[in-house]
């Protein structure tokens, strides 16, 4: 895999090692702005231990509030007394079957966003995983940095802001004239290129993993072969990040991008 | 004894169907043949009885129709003639006393002047005194006399004898035929399902060489042998390939597990600073992301082999989907410097499912990309040929050797020339995979460089 590493943040795979320490603050990009999600609460639904025991362990150490639930049944119990702010689901539990889980919380008018987890991967499966009111899927075996993006992507929803126009620090995006400038220099975007920038701007600051823009910006459901990813990314980059100027499109190593208004 | 242990102690090959059939079957002949008999028996008596009763009257008539002086005689002359003994006449006077004839003594039961009655009574002559069943009329004669006039009739009891033996020799041994026949039937049924059930048994134990024992007889027993053993072939075949594609897994996944492997080992024994131990395991992760990828699309694959979901099928419109694909792909052509162009000029319109049918070509130019080197050039193309529509995507790529077209669709192969270059091997089974999902062609040749065509009817045509 050939990746940018131009803006130095090829360490971002640290934390799996638990080598976190010693690496600034700032060049964690999963927890852009630690202050901001820190104390959110998650209830994890997940049966089997070490797999629930290593997400609980990741999440604690963003700052997370995590309770586990080991079965379906004390999972749908804490579910609906509905004071998490996310839920990771998996879909086959002892007791309750995942995806009933979220059907009762949901007729229950518990909006708490849920990520399914899965071992099934089938097209079909994320279908009805979402159907059932899921909000994100995710297939078993997963990276642990991929779930921690998809759950902060899921905290920082973009609300459903009826701005016709994005800044990120010098970047502006005009919805309407579908035009972007940075600072006065105009950059000229394709369709495609517009797209994937209006949705990293509405995710400022957050880790997006490849899966996630495919999933999102392509609207694609299957995984590419290629790094078709980074190659539009490192075009948009090149637009977005003139030579002389700071860089805001950071890729993280094997992970995806993050986009940060300039120090 | 309770009445149900003795069905269930029956043997074997009386609780079979085919034993069951026979005894049925013999039940209802054996029923056909004695309502037969008794049919004709009845014919016969009621045939002979009116013969009798005819002669009986015409007999007593001449006797009567005689002076009262005469009709002695003429009894007598009556009962002369008759070497077989059946003859019967008698005259009493009033008060039941013989006057001629040879019977013995006026019945007791016999009614004058009514119909002809079967009576019992006793014959006297010169050879001797029996008793005799006689069908018999009376008359009481002007002189108060009675006449009474017989004909003995024992041939009837003879007859129903004689048709009681043939009943006993014919029927009897019939039957007994029969269910031995059933008997012996289906315990022959029951051998064969017996070595079969043995067979099958075995079959599921895992023994999937077994075949069914066939006899080459045609008979429809073996005639669904033969279909059976065909269907086994077939599965076998089926199992023996998937443990092919277990063995390809196995050493497809083997290579990057092994890299990860090294690559930790010596982390662990040489990395001198943390850097050096980061960049050992991000390569591991990259190893372990490789093995992870090719178990994905090995489930991808699967999963479209075994969806039949043909329902979710709509029109799709080709110049859009392959003008999309060209979009996501002409600046990974650019950043290889590899000249990449788009045609689809013409419309077409298939009935598919579109994000598989995406993914399809999508792999087609992805795989062509790949495999053609720098300042080569790679064509997407969208054609129609009378009511065909084609996406084709030619390369200026090494090709695809003579005899491999095949070979390259299977799982995990990939040509030894390109072992080396990264990639799956999976792409094109996956294509060959959705292609044949969607019932359409799919064919590859080799021009100067690889020419993919996927070749599908037009809905619009």
């Amino acid at each position: 895999m050939v990746l940018d590493e131009a803006t130095g943040l090829t360490r971002a795979a640290a934390p799996l090692c638990q080598l976190e320490n010693d690496l600034g603050q700032h060049e964690n990009p999963a927890v852009g702005s630690p202050g901001e999600l820190a104390m959110s609460r998650v209830l994890l639904i997940e049966d089997d231990r070490q797999t629930a025991d290593e997400i609980v362990a990741e999440l604690v150490d963003r700052g997370f509030q995590v309770e586990w639930a080991a079965t379906g049944i004390e999972g749908l119990d804490k579910a609906r007394i509905g004071d998490a702010d996310v839920m990771i689901v998996d879909r086959l539990l002892p007791g309750i079957d995942g995806l009933t889980i979220i059907e009762v919380v949901r007729q229950e008018h518990i909006r708490t966003p849920v990520l399914v987890l899965s071992a099934l991967g089938a097209v079909d499966d994320r279908v009805r995983g979402l159907r059932a009111g899921g909000d994100d899927y995710l297939t078993k075996p997963f990276a642990i940095l991929e779930l921690i993006a998809r759950i902060e992507a899921l905290l920082r929803r973009p609300s459903e802001n009826r701005d016709t126009m994005l800044r990120v620090g010098p970047l502006e995006l005009d919805l309407i004239s579908r035009t972007a400038k940075r600072g006065d220099r105009p950059i000229d975007l394709l369709p495609r290129e517009f797209r994937l920038l209006e949705y990293m701007m509405r995710r400022k600051d957050q880790l997006l993993t490849r899966a996630m823009l495919f999933e999102e910006v392509w609207s694609y459901k299957f995984v590419p072969q290629s790094n078709l990813v980074d190659v539009h990314m490192g075009r948009l980059r090149r637009k977005v990040d003139g030579s002389d100027e700071q860089p805001m499109i950071h890729s993280v190593r094997g992970e995806g991008f993050v986009l940060r208004a300039p120090a | 004894m309770v009445k149900g242990s003795f069905s269930v102690r029956l043997p074997e090959f009386a609780r079979t169907t085919t034993f069951r059939w026979t005894l049925a079957i013999s039940g209802a002949f054996t029923l056909c043949v004695i309502l037969m008999f008794v049919f004709v028996l009845g014919e016969e008596y009621s045939y002979l009885s009116s013969d009798v009763d005819r002669l009986n009257s015409e007999n007593a008539r001449l006797v009567t129709a005689e002076t009262k002086e005469n009709r002695v005689r003429r009894l007598n002359e009556y009962l002369q003639n008759d070497p077989r003994r059946v003859k019967l006449g008698g005259l009493f006077d009033s008060d039941g006393n013989r006057i001629a004839g040879n019977i013995e003594n006026l019945p007791a039961t016999l009614q004058t002047d009514s119909s002809p009655t079967d009576v019992s009574l006793i014959r006297v002559d010169a050879f001797g005194r029996d008793r005799q069943l006689a069908r018999t009329i009376a008359h009481r004669l002007d002189d108060r006399s009675i006449l009474v006039v017989g004909r003995n009739v024992q041939q009837f009891t003879w007859i129903v004898g004689v048709v009681r033996r043939a009943l006993t020799l014919g029927l009897i041994p019939a039957l007994c035929l029969g269910l031995m026949a059933g008997a012996l039937l289906s315990v022959r049924g029951q051998k064969r399902i017996d070595a079969v059930n043995r067979k099958v048994q075995r079959i599921v134990d895992g023994e999937l060489r077994e075949r069914l024992p066939t006899r080459g007889t045609n008979d429809p027993f073996d005639k669904l042998a033969v279909l059976v053993n065909g269907m086994l072939d077939e599965i076998e075949s089926l199992v023996r390939r998937l443990a092919g594609v277990g063995d390809d897994i196995a050493h497809d996944l083997r290579t990057p597990l092994t890299r990860v492997r090294v690559s930790l080992e010596r982390a662990c024994q040489k990395a001198g600073s943390l850097d050096e131990l980061r960049a050992s395991v991000d390569k591991a992760i990259v190893g372990l992301d490789q093995s992870l990828a090719i178990i994905t699309a090995l489930l991808r694959i699967a999963e479209i082999e075994h969806s039949r979901q043909v329902d979710g099928f709509r029109d799709v419109a080709l110049a859009d989907l392959v003008r999309e694909v060209g979009d996501l792909y002409e600046p990974i052509a650019e950043d290889k410097k590899v000249d990449f162009a788009v045609k689809a000029k013409e419309d077409a319109t298939v009935h598919g499912d579109r994000d598989l049918l995406f993914e399809a070509v999508a792999n087609l130019v992805d795989n062509a990309v790949k495999f053609t080197p720098q300042g080569g050039h790679v064509e997407l193309s969208l054609l129609r040929k009378g009511n065909e529509a084609v996406v084709r995507v030619c390369d200026s790529g090494p090709g695809i050797p003579i005899g491999e077209s095949d070979l390259v669709m299977r799982r995990f192969y990939r040509s030894d020339k390109s072992r080396c270059d990264p990639g799956l091997g999976l792409g094109l089974s996956l294509v060959n995979a959705i292609v044949k999902l969607h019932g359409f062609d799919f064919r590859i040749s080799s021009g100067p460089g690889c020419v993919a065509e996927i070749a599908g009817r037009s809905a619009d045509a």
